[in-house]
């Protein structure tokens, strides 16, 4: 599946593989590779960038929707700020005192998720499609977006990307790339 | 108005749904906490004996549940998996 990819696509891959290490995730899951193209100099990053959306603003973002698991609109219904009771626990425990604790991730490649697998497929199709002969890490995001059921995508929405301007900003940018 | 207190207002306060979200949002919560503060306690030396009397159960279900046991099953587990 990789033999196709540029340099950088295999980078971000790589990248992605750290994130979800990092965020001790059992596997690999479309948030990684997003996180990962974003760290990445290349066309998916530049697009992203150019809506504002830069590796560490995602990562927080995929930090909410996976390794948090609070529920504060539900809480809030009872009177609870969530936040508040962030601030306070952190001044007695330390920084991310709240977050759910994992084991460690064992060591050797996080297996992909369906979405993940998915989205490099659709990538390949992206590509062919733009008849690149190579994934590069705008394919990669193209991949992303046109899974569209990973958190990837979801990530994206609850950042009010609009979704279609992005495709359009990342294609613009890889065919000014080749020409 | 906070998106919580909208989600109270507008689902009526009489829908179980809503009281029923919280109170498991208030589990989980509570559960984050517990654990950092025992963890906390046992940094600081305090017996399980004295863990269990602050939080209201027994030294045997505070050990069970933090205690080198426990977490010695979890990194077994994890090796296996």
């Amino acid at each position: 599946m990789f033999e196709r990819f540029t340099t950088p696509a295999r980078e971000s891959v790589q990248r992605a593989q750290e994130e979800a290490r990092e965020l001790r995730h059992p596997s690999l899951g479309t948030e990684h590779l997003l996180l990962g193209v974003a760290r990445v100099d290349g066309p998916a990053a530049q697009a992203l960038a150019s809506h504002g959306l830069t590796a560490s603003l995602l990562r927080s973002r995929v930090l909410v929707l996976t390794e948090d698991g609070l529920d504060p609109d539900a809480l809030a219904t009872v009177g609870i700020d969530l936040e508040q009771v962030r601030q306070a626990t952190e001044a007695h425990l330390g920084p991310g005192a709240l977050n759910k604790q994992r084991p460690p991730v064992k060591s050797g490649h996080l297996p992909l998720t369906k979405h993940a697998k998915k989205a490099l497929e659709l990538s390949l199709r992206e590509a062919l499609h733009l008849k690149s002969g190579e994934i590069g890490t705008g394919h990669l995001l193209l991949g992303l977006l046109r899974e569209g059921e990973g958190l990837a995508v979801r990530v994206l929405a609850e950042s009010r990307v609009d979704l279609d301007a992005l495709r359009a900003d990342v294609t613009a940018l890889m065919a000014d790339r080749a020409a | 108005m906070s998106e919580g207190t909208q989600l109270a207002d507008e689902a009526s306060s009489t829908d179980p749904a809503v009281g029923l979200r919280a109170v498991r949002a208030l589990r989980e919560l509570a559960e984050r906490l517990e654990a950092g503060h025992v963890a906390k306690a046992r940094e600081q030396g305090w017996s399980w004996q004295d863990i269990a009397a602050c939080i209201g159960v027994s030294r045997q279900a505070v050990h069970k549940k933090y205690g080198d046991a426990a977490g010695g099953r979890r990194r077994i587990l994890s090796r296996e998996k």
